[in-house]
């Protein structure tokens, strides 16, 4: 699995599609399957809007929706290895302004953070994106503890 | 040749793309700096005038806040031009003219095309703005949009993308020059 992450209308799309022009995109939460199918390459997007909805919603807890999302991550990479698929997550980077005024900008903040690094530490290549330049962020040194 | 230099506020980007101008500065050469900002209110009069005594003496200010390309027409070929900061230049064009992105990125990329054909060294400064919240209501959206179509294709076509970090240049693309 590989994690693409950069700022908004930084490049990270156009990366993906010049890289793999026949991927099926899927943005999360819509009616197509989430899962790749067999030796399919597949781009999950949508990340912070699924986020948003669920807090909007206001039923769970940060650490619920956190490790809804962890699921989702994991099941992801479970069918990759299972089917021989290939799997490209889309993820933005927004928590490097100041702290929004409003709680669910905040919350959506958070758990956007969360699912990167939830993201990071599945994935075999993290790309960082910027001004459409990209590089490959090191991922040698796992997270202490 | 063509540096595109960017970082957050205060980040120590426009003394590096100074810096990197006078470099670059040919013996009988001249530097010019190509203005984006005009003394609306106090606030910009005060920030004109620190950035001005901050790049010290020995350069010719050329005002332009839209029209980048025919103010580079006055730049003689050989000389060095510093364009500080294109989130301003972008502001002009979403408040204060009727370009569209389009006709916007397509201004830039004949001031780039102008640059190269007159052998003029050009450095633009510009501010990160991207990596915060993204915004939430639609001319904030433009605006976001319409600056980073303008950092993709500078970063794009330079020959140098320079991330200033705490006054620290971090190379995206090319070398240090």
């Amino acid at each position: 699995m590989q994690l693409v992450i950069g700022g908004a209308c930084a490049g990270k799309r156009e990366l993906v599609r010049g890289w793999y022009p026949q991927a099926r995109w899927h943005l999360l939460g819509a009616a197509d399957a989430m899962l790749p199918a067999s030796g399919e390459r597949l781009v999950v997007s949508g990340w912070a809007d699924w986020i948003e909805a669920a807090v909007e919603r206001g039923a769970e807890d940060d650490d619920a929706l956190r490790l809804a999302l962890a699921e989702r991550l994991d099941a992801l990479l479970a069918a990759e290895a299972k089917r021989a698929a290939q799997v490209v997550l889309i993820v933005a980077e927004m928590g490097r302004g100041i702290v929004p005024m409003g709680a669910a900008r905040r919350r959506l903040r958070d758990l956007n953070g969360w699912l990167a690094q939830d993201a990071a530490v599945r994935c075999e290549r993290v790309w960082y994106v910027r001004h459409g330049l990209h590089r490959r962020l090191d991922t040698r040194e796992m997270p202490i503890g | 040749m063509i540096a595109f230099v960017s970082g957050g506020a205060r980040s120590g980007k426009s003394a590096y793309g100074e810096a990197l101008v006078r470099r670059w500065q040919q013996r009988d050469g001249a530097r010019y700096y190509l203005a984006t900002a005009s003394a609306d209110d106090g606030e910009m009069a005060a920030r004109i005038a620190r950035h001005r005594v901050e790049r010290g003496s020995g350069w010719v200010t050329l005002e332009a806040p839209l029209a980048l390309d025919t103010a580079l027409a006055e730049v003689d070929a050989g000389s060095v031009v510093l364009l500080d900061c294109l989130t301003l230049w972008a502001s002009r064009v979403l408040f204060g003219s009727s370009l569209d992105q389009a006709e916007a990125t397509a201004l830039l990329a004949r001031t780039l095309a102008k640059a190269r054909a007159r052998d003029i060294d050009l450095v633009v400064v510009s501010n990160d703005l991207n990596e915060g919240m993204p915004p939430e209501d639609e001319l904030s959206w433009r605006y976001l949009a319409l600056l980073q179509a303008a950092h993709r294709q500078l970063a794009a076509e330079a020959d140098v993308v320079i991330q200033v970090i705490a006054g620290l240049p971090q190379v995206w693309k090319g070398s240090l020059p």
